[in-house]
């Protein structure tokens, strides 16, 4: 076997570096032997490995510790291992449960139920077409299909009051697995792919009842195990023989790929996606080098080959137009590259007004990275690099281990695309009206800067840029928004706890909370939602325990409105006096100072139980806490915004 | 029986399988004998042996192939090269 000897010397150093409890190279082997080997018994190795030194690797890289429930209909224990690994190669530590068969709807509705009591940070729901539909195949038999349509309704929104029953009673997030496509029915592929109900045509309308139930459920994804199967190919992805013996639906072959797309989906519900794209230029936005074959001699265009780097192009315009940031990192000339995008723009899917920065120098592109992403104040660990120069890319991996390099296949061109989309790092259950216009935001940020540059004062300037703000709760304002917020903001943080909708829905529900957003616009555009805050009374006082803010508008006084805000909501509800929480972390020093400079006093006692984090206190009575004057508040009248707090100062 | 008449491909699979050492592994080694060999890890192993083999078990029999000796009996009878 050709990767035999390879294989065996992985195992071996995977179990020397188990010995030495060094998670890095072990994670790193793990990785490279299940991309080389496809014995199943490799990845029960790794899982076995793993399992030993669970607390090396929480400890050495930072792996996330969830509890998982598995709500099935199906066996799935012998793939347990599989999920197991592809969790660590994904920075998860999952303690897998599994539930009874057929036991699921107690397991999800009863308070007391073994699935309540483990208390799961994640339920996967993993039933089959039998459980979901079981009418179905028997209703589509005549292809007629009378009641097929009533029969899918009914099976959905059994689903739905199934997931929204569990919503009421639990916050662990939510993994619907839909269903694989059924494959030769007894109509045979010409009827089933052409009569009006055969039940592969149930069946996709069935997946899709499934995800719009996911969309309206918060904290709920749905995961799309068709997809997976049909990349696969359903023949093989599916195994009639151990389905029928023992209820496992997924052929062994299938399992890591299986594995591995239910993570992805869980996934995205732990983690939010990253937010720059950085591309070089010569052999991957266009084929050859600039600076050797000059601007009329890169390749690029609708034949072949240049066909491969302009669907490249288009797929970053794809990435751009939902908010992922674009930028150039190449070394070359600017004048060059200028007269390249102007002489092919004929030939290009991109302009350059599509690009929020670049950096086009002879510097290397660690330094280049660095200085990214202090322009656009996006954490490193945000960015992505798409290069095709391998030393380079090591360069970069090495220096900046949490940028994600994509190394350009330069020999094949046509993958490029593929191997991009293979990756999780931009996976996002929802996608938001300011994710859309994130691009045109940072253009505005530019102009912004402009104006900044030629005001005389800082007053001035934020002045000049008519600043309105306008407060909601976190129910009005779309709520995947304020959890988007929670998920991604790093630096104006003042707690960094990821909250879930369900804990926002509580603080704006219950007697006393507070869950606010704050949309922001100026002259130059309307920047959305991009600050919060989560605050609750306790007796007299109100303690904040969110309060963060989008570093696009860090600077301008908006901070400040929304402490107001909170602030003057608290005292309406009865306290007189408001309690700040910081919590320091790697990125949030940017806030460290916040509610001193608010004139707050630090506390000095703290409980041993939440030794890292610092309260500050204000003297509500006496405080001088109000809105900046150059911002312009608006909201419902029902807010109570007393024309003497918006304007004084 | 010694562990000479386990093929070492099956030890080291079975080692995996149920995490033990593949000297362990030897032909009386069964469910019962061991606590890791429970029903799940059984079908664990019987989809590990058929991928790695080339050979496919009657669901019927998977059931009773409960020791080393047993499995490798079977194996032996669908012609698999160990």
């Amino acid at each position: 076997m050709e990767h035999e000897s390879e294989r065996q010397s992985l195992r071996q150093s995977i179990k020397t570096s188990i010995e030495q409890k060094s998670a890095v190279s072990a994670i790193r082997d793990a990785r490279r032997l299940v991309y080389i080997s496809s014995k199943a018994v490799d990845v029960m190795f790794c899982a076995s490995a793993f399992g030993r030194v669970s607390d090396a690797i929480h400890a050495q890289v930072g792996a996330r510790k969830l509890k998982a429930f598995v709500v099935r209909s199906v066996t799935v224990e012998p793939i347990v291992p599989f999920i197991s690994v592809e969790g660590v190669l994904s920075n998860y530590l999952l303690e897998i449960r599994m539930g009874g068969f057929g036991s699921y709807a107690d397991e999800l509705l009863n308070p007391n139920s073994a699935l309540a009591e483990f208390k799961p940070d994640v339920v996967m729901i993993v039933l089959d077409l039998e459980e979901i539909a079981g009418r179905l195949p028997e209703l589509c038999g005549d292809g007629i299909g009378a009641g097929v349509g009533a029969e899918i309704e009914e099976c959905v929104s059994r689903i739905d009051r199934l997931l929204k029953g569990f919503r009421g009673l639990n916050d662990a997030r939510i993994v619907l697995q839909g269903l694989v496509m059924p494959d030769r029915s007894s109509l045979g592929d010409v009827a089933d792919a052409n009569v009006g109900n055969s039940l592969t045509y149930a069946v996709s309308r069935l997946n899709d009842g499934l995800a719009a139930v996911c969309r309206s459920i918060p904290d709920c994804v749905f995961f799309n195990v068709d997809q997976i199967a049909a990349r696969f190919g359903r023949a093989r992805f599916r195994d009639a023989r151990m389905f029928l013996a023992s209820r496992l639906a997924v052929s062994q072959e299938a399992f890591r790929v299986y594995a591995r797309g239910l993570v992805r989906s869980m996934s995205a519900l732990f983690r939010a996606p990253r937010k720059v794209l950085c591309t070089d230029l010569d052999n991957t936005l266009w084929g050859g080098v600039l600076g050797e074959d000059g601007a009329g001699g890169i390749i690029t265009g609708s034949s072949f080959p240049g066909n491969c780097y302009l669907s490249y192009q288009t797929y970053l315009k794809e990435l751009s137009s939902r908010g992922i940031l674009l930028a150039i990192v190449s070394k070359n000339n600017e004048e060059d590259v200028q007269e390249a995008f102007r002489v092919r723009a004929g030939d290009l899917a991109i302009d350059l007004n599509s690009f929020v920065a670049r950096k086009i120098n002879w510097d290397d592109k660690s330094q280049s990275l660095r200085s990214l992403a202090e322009e656009l104040s996006v954490g490193l660990d945000s960015f992505v690099l798409v290069d095709d120069n391998p030393v380079e890319c090591e360069a970069v991996r090495q220096q900046h281990p949490e940028v994600a390099v994509i190394e350009v296949p330069v020999e094949e061109p046509w993958n490029l695309v593929e191997v991009l989309g293979e990756q999780d790092f931009f996976d996002a259950p929802v996608v938001t009206i300011e994710d859309a216009n994130r691009g045109k935001d940072y253009k505005a940020q530019a102009q912004r800067a402009q104006v900044a540059a030629s005001a005389r004062s800082r007053d001035e300037f934020l002045g000049s840029l008519g600043i309105v703000c306008t407060f909601q709760t976190a129910m009005e304002a779309p709520l995947a928004r304020a959890v988007q917020l929670l998920a991604k903001t790093n630096q104006f943080n003042l707690t960094t706890r990821r909250r879930s909708a369900g804990d926002v829905e509580r603080f704006a529900s219950a007697d006393g909370g507070q869950a606010v957003v704050v949309r922001v616009r100026d002259r130059f555009g309307d920047v959305g939602a991009v600050g919060m805050a989560l605050a609750q009374n306790r007796g007299e006082a109100c303690y904040i325990d969110s309060l963060l803010l989008s570093c696009r508008v860090i600077g301008r006084g908006i901070e400040t409105a929304l402490l107001a805000h909170v602030a003057e909501q608290a005292q309406q509800n009865g306290a007189t006096r408001l309690v700040g929480e910081f919590i320091a972390t790697k990125k949030n020093a940017p806030c460290a100072r916040f509610y001193l400079d608010h004139g707050f006093v630090k506390r000095s006692s703290t409980s041993a139980d939440d030794a890292d984090s610092v309260y500050y206190e204000l003297d509500l009575a006496e405080s001088k806490l109000s809105t900046p004057n150059w911002i312009t508040l608006e909201g419902e009248t029902s807010h109570e915004y007393a024309a003497g707090t918006v304007f004084s100062t | 029986m010694n562990t000479q008449q386990v093929p070492s491909s099956l030890r080291n699979l079975l080692g995996d399988v149920f995490e033990i050492e593949p000297e362990e592994v030897t032909p009386d080694l069964s469910v019962g004998t061991i606590e890791n060999w429970d029903s799940f890890r059984h079908l664990q192993a019987i989809l590990a042996i058929e991928g790695e083999y080339g050979v496919q078990f009657d669901p019927q029999r998977i059931p009773e192939l409960t020791s080393v000796a047993v499995l490798l009996a079977e194996l032996e009878k669908k012609g698999a090269v160990l």
